[in-house]
């Protein structure tokens, strides 16, 4: 299923984890360690996001803003992308981030 | 008597607490209400986390190296400190505490202390 | 350097360095046969400056909802990894050995 991500622009590599930070499946260009690596790393970012949503909320007690639904770490070239426990790297300058998001929104249902 | 009462022994020690890692439970003592000491909690066990993932990936670039895994972390500001190891947290005054004395006790009592964080 | 020198005088001192904003690698000393080198350091720099940043918005944080001043602006942060503890402040820092570091003589000395 999240294999279709690679049929969008600008896709390079997409990777599902655990709720405990294993791999689960990717693809892509990417060897498998670093694939390992990514989910991993979206993983432990998901949770650093979600203590930041938290503390954010309880700081402004402003609703809509946990649990974060996603996040986007935006380089100079390249992205990473997350819904759920599906994450992407994508190439700036060929995707559109509204789409990977969508679809991102959409296979993290399944 | 416990390390959170061996903390609050210690001069300049304004509170000491535990918080679970599951982040649904806390406990405390000293000058703190009790949503303080749950804001608190929710700081600790956030940075905590945090600190853990950037430690794993430093990790990568010293492999073995003595900063890695992590024990534990401290911020200091310019009147308190708070230091944390494991899953307990203390809060201390500049001038009075001393953050030797304090990261020894936990140190003392933590360093054997499963690092799993459940 | 003549700073970084300063501090690598510190009982159990592995490295001393110094790092901009962003966390970037100005210079830096490694003690002999110590296991840590430039990159590494650079991390670690990244990991201070992102800790101190994250320390900043909590300190804010807590000081509006509780009125407790006092810890806003951050001006240190110290990494307690497993034998070696990092202790920086402002756009310094210094690794120590834990069974030897004296960090109290860590934060005056870079703090002076």
């Amino acid at each position: 299923m999240i294999k279709r991500l690679l049929a969008l622009d600008g896709v390079m590599v997409v990777v599902r984890f655990r709720d405990d930070g294993q791999f689960v499946e990717g693809y892509g260009l990417l060897d498998a360690q670093n694939m390992q690596r990514l989910a991993r790393f979206a993983h432990d970012y998901k949770r650093f996001t979600q203590g930041n949503a938290d503390q954010f909320s309880m700081f402004t007690r402003l609703p809509g803003w946990t649990p974060p639904r996603g996040w986007i770490v935006r380089g100079r070239t390249h992205s990473a992308c997350c819904i759920g426990s599906v994450a992407c790297l994508v190439a700036n300058g060929e995707v559109s981030l509204n789409e990977v998001m969508r679809e991102l929104d959409d296979v993290s249902h399944f | 008597m416990g390390l959170i009462g061996d903390l609050m022994g210690l001069p300049g020690v304004l509170a000491a607490g535990e918080y679970s890692y599951r982040g649904d439970r806390f406990s405390y003592e000293g000058q703190m209400t009790p949503e303080m000491a749950r804001m608190a909690s929710i700081m600790c066990r956030a940075t905590h986390m945090g600190v853990h993932m950037e430690c794993d990936m430093l990790g990568v670039f010293c492999p073995g190296c003595g900063l890695v895994p992590s024990r534990g972390w401290a911020v200091r500001g310019p009147d308190f400190s708070v230091c944390v190891m494991a899953n307990v947290f203390c809060f201390a005054d500049n001038t009075a505490g001393s953050m030797n004395r304090i990261l020894k006790l936990m140190h003392a009592s933590l360093d054997h202390a499963s690092r799993e964080m459940i | 350097m003549q700073e970084l020198s300063s501090l690598m005088t510190l009982s159990g001192a592995i490295a001393a360095f110094q790092f901009t904003d962003q966390g970037e690698l100005v210079s830096h000393q490694i003690a002999p046969g110590a296991e840590m080198d430039e990159i590494a350091l650079d991390m670690l720099s990244h990991v201070c400056v992102a800790n101190i940043s994250l320390a900043s918005m909590q300190a804010r944080g807590w000081e509006g909802l509780t009125g407790m001043n006092g810890f806003y602006p951050i001006e240190g942060f110290t990494l307690i990894g497993m034998d070696w503890t990092a202790v920086v402040n402002g756009h310094r820092g210094v690794v120590l050995r834990n069974d030897k570091g004296d960090i109290e003589a860590a934060y005056a000395a870079l703090a002076g």
